[in-house]
Order: C-alpha cells, then structure tokens, then sequence
C-alpha cells in the first residue's frame, strides 16, 4: 500500500470555534500522542497538516483554522461525512518524560489546539504530574477557542489568560494585552518544571526569552515547530530547518535542540 | 571477477539487452540525453555526461500517487516497466545510492520508488577521463557496486565489472578476468570542510547575488528529489489524481506556511539552504555527501556560480 494512502473516517460532530477555526470531531483510534499530527485530505482538493486536539481512543479532534482552499473546505464539511486522514506523523510532547513534574503550558491562537490535547491527556493520568499552569492567548475574546471549556480549566488548573485586545466586551474577564506578558508577571518556580510551548514563532521566541530570565535552562523548555509538511514521511523537503526534518525530528523540539537556528 | 567483452560482441550485446527490457541509454541529438532507445546504433557513449542524470527513471518530474474517483483516493495497480539503463556515470550511479536512503527508509518505504529501483538494472560506464571540466566527482568518495554492471573500456574489448546477481545473469557466457582499474581522477576537488563554522560567512552573498533561482541547479542535480504534492481534477468532476511534482528549494514558496509566512525569505537563505543541505546536512545525518561531484549545477548555472571554489577558497 502506498504511504500516502489515506483512510476515511466519518466526523461525529462539527464544533464551530470562532470565524476562522472550526474543530471536526472525528470518530477513529487513531489516538495521535499530544502534538503530533495528522494529515488531513479531500481527495479532489488536497491535503493539509493538522495537529491533534484530543488524546484519547474513541475521537479525535481536529481544530482547522482556515487559512487556504484545503482548509476552507475541510470547515465546510458536515456531521456525517467522511474525511480522510493519514498518519499520525512526528515526534510530540514528552509526556513520558514529564511524569511527576510541575508543567507549564505556553501557547498562542490556534496553537493552543494541540496543548488541549495535553490538558485531555493529563486529566486521565492527574496524578502522574504536579503543578499545571496554563497560559493562553487570544487575539479578542470573540477569537478564543473552546469557550466552552475555559471554566473548567480555570477550576482544575492554574489558568491565566489573555486577549490582545477587547473592542467590545470582555466576557471572559480576563487580562487584556500579550500572552507573554502575563508570563513575565507569573511567579513560576524552576524547580522541576517544564514549559510546553505551542503558538506564533514570535510568540515562542518571546516566551524563551522571558522563561530564560526567569532562570528556566534550555532543556526544560519545549516548542513545536510549524513548517508546511507536505509527505510528512521525511522526504518532500519542505519541512527541512537545516537538516531536520520538522515532520519526523519535531514538530516538537526541546530548545537546545534547535536553539540558535537559522535558515 | 569480472567478464570481458570484446568490441566487436559490443553492439549484439547491445541488442541482447534491448530484447530483455526497456533499454534507457544516452542518445545525441541536439545533445547528449538518456531516452529510450529503438536502435542501439543510437547510442552514444562519448557524448559527456549526459543532460540529465537519471533520476527521473526513479523520480519522475511528475507522476499520480493515488488516483482520485467520486472523491476516494484509490491505489494504482500498474506494474512498473522493465527496464535497463545503460550508460549511467557513476555520479548518477551514486546519486540513485542517495536517494535509496530516503526513499527505502524502512519506517516508510516509497513503494512507487522502490518498484523502480526493483524493475531497473543499472550498467553503468566508468569514465577514462573526467567527461567535463567541471566534474569533482574524484573527491566524493563515489562507490561502484550501486549498479549492477560497470563498463572499463580497454584498447580492444570492455571489461566489465559484475556488481550483482541481477547483472551477472546478462554476461555468463563471456569470458572471465582479474583486472583491477582505477576510477576518474578530476583536477577539480571539493575540499573537506565542516561548513557549520561558516554559516554566516559573507561569501554566500557573493553567490547568491548572482542566483537568479531559475531552479536549473536543482532540475539537473543526480539526487534533488524535493517535491510538492497536490490533487489534479478534471475540471466538473470528483475524479483525477493525486500529484507528486518535483519541486525545488529555489522556488520562494517552497516554505511557505498557513497565512503566507515563507521562513527562507531571501534568496540567500535558499541558495546557502542547497549547498548545505548538498554538503552538511545529508552528511550529518547519513555520513556521507549528498553531492556526487557531476558538476552539473555549475556548468549549466546561468551565472556558473561555483560553490566549490566559493568553499575551498572562500571559506577560510
């Protein structure tokens, strides 16, 4: 069979998000682990990479933020239809490794999809790690995604969020300007924490900075990468940050890692 | 071991191997070209290295990976050829070795590439003398058993080296010989560098001011194998195919992302992201070059950018 063969798999439910992202809830075992990935096609318009927003066996959520025609059309499918999806594909979050850890998750816009899918799997294994904050950010508060889901968050966890800015209201009551900048208030502890970062490379990049100042070492921070994988079996090339192939090495990489590239 | 073939059996061997497969071997026209061949009086082995290397009988430059009917993507039955390729210089021999690496990768095995590679034997041709000024291939570390059969021409016959089974089977019946020969020795050397310390080195600039990207470099380079993939429809209908189209690191949209941020923005960073990947990055990973040393994107770059004197000399 070849590798790019996809499967079908039929969407249990279509949970609009925002005017932008919609999340397909998609019935299949395929189970990706927390930040891999899967590549999501309509055969006839094409494919596109989308990250896991879910951990678990029964579902698997998909939040695509349309931004092409694969896209477009992927947000326009109903409850009932069939998708087609290969994979799942890269390296995720090491959540083995971070077994009885305090875990930081930092993560922007539609990067906060995959941390979701973190948030799904620690719930089911809560007492396998310690302290949990999360920190999110959003353009406007019409732009935050999982809305539904934001107050049982805010109970379980240590929650802290943001929108850039808020025209209107602000339903959420939450601190107006960058994610970032709530991380540079946070009084985070170094001692056996990890940071989990996902979102804008600005972002990533901005968050490194301050968690560096705060005295966090380079490999306790996490980041996942975004490149368009296109085979995303290590051979189309368009993935490739100087020899590492985003699709199979990452799309997670421990800081150190990757620290200092250029391309 | 190998077999000699004596230059008068040289054009019914010819013919032999033509009756067996498809035969693949460089024909003059307005130049020197692998294609197919319907006369082996047609072939021309003193013609250079031919235009383009090889790869395409592995890689086409386009070809369907799935067929798309009423919305399903469905497998494509389709036994591939049976072909012999004839002719090849061991730059392409090599550049096949290299694309193997990626395309045999057990974790995925690219099942169109290895039916190829399956269905093709390689006879290639050692070269006497370096076919072009600007071949380096002597300081590439090339090896000879990539191919099945390998050609030494002598005064008066071929030698010809059995490098596999599939090989031998074509020559039994000629007589045995011990000769040891001696690969091309090119004048032009690509030194030994790690390139990491240079990343940031200005002579790129030199370079890549002279790049205008029409991506030729990476078109006639033995082991370029980048490619996009996109679905094709017939206009009206659920039906067509889903496309894998060579594509090169030279295009500006080559990393191009969801919302238009394209990460190697400037030419510079896409023409430093070839060589390196040519020269560094493969070798990182796989401990060797994925640079054979044809010497094809320098001969035919239109502004003969020459990377191999910009780090042997430039580079210091």
């Amino acid at each position: 069979m070849s590798i790019f063969q996809a499967k079908r798999y039929r969407i249990k439910e279509v949970l609009p998000q925002t005017d932008d992202n919609v999340m397909l809830r998609v019935k299949t075992r395929l189970n990706p682990q927390p930040g891999q990935f899967v590549e999501v096609s309509i055969p006839g318009v094409g494919e596109a990479p989308i990250s896991s927003a879910s951990c678990n066996n029964e579902f698997l959520d998909l939040n695509v933020r349309i931004v092409g025609a694969v896209t477009e059309a992927i947000t326009k499918m109903k409850k009932g239809e069939q998708v087609h999806l290969r994979g799942p594909y890269g390296r995720g979050y090491p959540m083995d490794y971070l077994r009885g850890k305090n875990i930081v998750l930092v993560g922007g816009g539609c990067g906060v999809a995959p941390l979701r899918g973190i948030i799904e799997f620690i719930d089911k294994h809560r007492m396998d790690y310690k302290e949990i904050y999360l920190f999110f950010g959003f353009r406007s508060p019409a732009d935050v995604l999982f809305k539904d889901e934001i107050d049982d968050w805010s109970k379980k966890y240590n929650l802290n969020m943001s929108v850039d800015k808020a025209p209107e209201d602000n339903p959420f009551n939450c601190s107006v300007g960058f994610v970032t900048k709530l991380l540079e208030n946070a009084e985070l502890s170094t001692d056996n924490t990890e940071v989990l970062t996902c979102g804008p490379s600005i972002m990533i990049d901005k968050c490194i900075d301050i968690l560096k100042s705060k005295g966090f070492s380079d490999d306790k921070l996490w980041e996942s990468y975004e490149r368009h994988m296109k085979c995303s079996t290590g051979k189309c090339g368009h993935c490739m940050i100087n020899g590492k192939y985003v699709c199979m090495d990452g799309p997670v990489f421990r800081h150190d890692e990757v620290k200092g590239i250029d391309e | 071991m190998g077999r000699v073939l004596k230059k008068e059996d040289y054009k019914s061997f010819l013919q032999k191997l033509k009756k067996e497969a498809e035969l693949i071997a460089p024909v003059t026209t307005d130049m020197t070209r692998f294609q197919v061949v319907d006369n082996v009086d047609d072939i021309d082995l003193n013609g250079g290295n031919p235009f383009f290397p090889i790869k395409k009988y592995f890689l086409p430059n386009e070809e369907p990976l799935l067929i798309i009917k009423n919305g399903l993507t469905k497998e494509i039955k389709q036994k591939p050829k049976k072909r012999i390729i004839f002719g090849a210089r061991l730059c392409d021999i090599n550049g096949i070795a290299i694309m193997d690496k990626l395309f045999l990768d057990h974790d995925y095995i690219d099942e169109k590439y290895a039916r190829r590679r399956d269905n093709t034997i390689v006879i290639g041709v050692n070269c006497l003398a370096p076919p072009s000024e600007y071949c380096f291939c002597s300081s590439m570390n090339l090896q000879k058993d990539n191919c099945d059969l390998l050609l030494h021409e002598r005064e008066t016959d071929y030698y010809i080296d059995v490098l596999s089974e599939k090989g031998a089977k074509f020559i039994k019946h000629l007589p045995e010989e011990e000769f040891y020969y001696s690969l091309p020795q090119t004048e032009k050397r690509l030194g030994k560098k790690d390139l990491w310390p240079y990343f940031a080195d200005k002579h790129w600039e030199k370079d890549s001011d002279l790049c205008v990207s029409c991506q030729r470099c990476t078109i006639l380079c033995p082991t370029c194998y980048c490619f996009d993939m996109y679905d094709k429809v017939n206009p009206g209908t659920k039906n067509g195919e889903r496309m894998r189209n060579i594509d090169s690191c030279h295009s500006k949209d080559f990393t191009e992302v969801a919302g238009g941020h394209v990460f190697r923005d400037t030419r510079l960073k896409r023409y430093r992201h070839r060589v390196l990947h040519k020269v560094q990055f493969f070798e990182d990973k796989f401990k060797r070059s994925m640079c054979t040393g044809c010497g094809r994107c320098i001969e035919y770059c239109h502004s003969k950018i020459d990377f191999v004197t910009t780090i042997n000399e430039d580079f210091k």
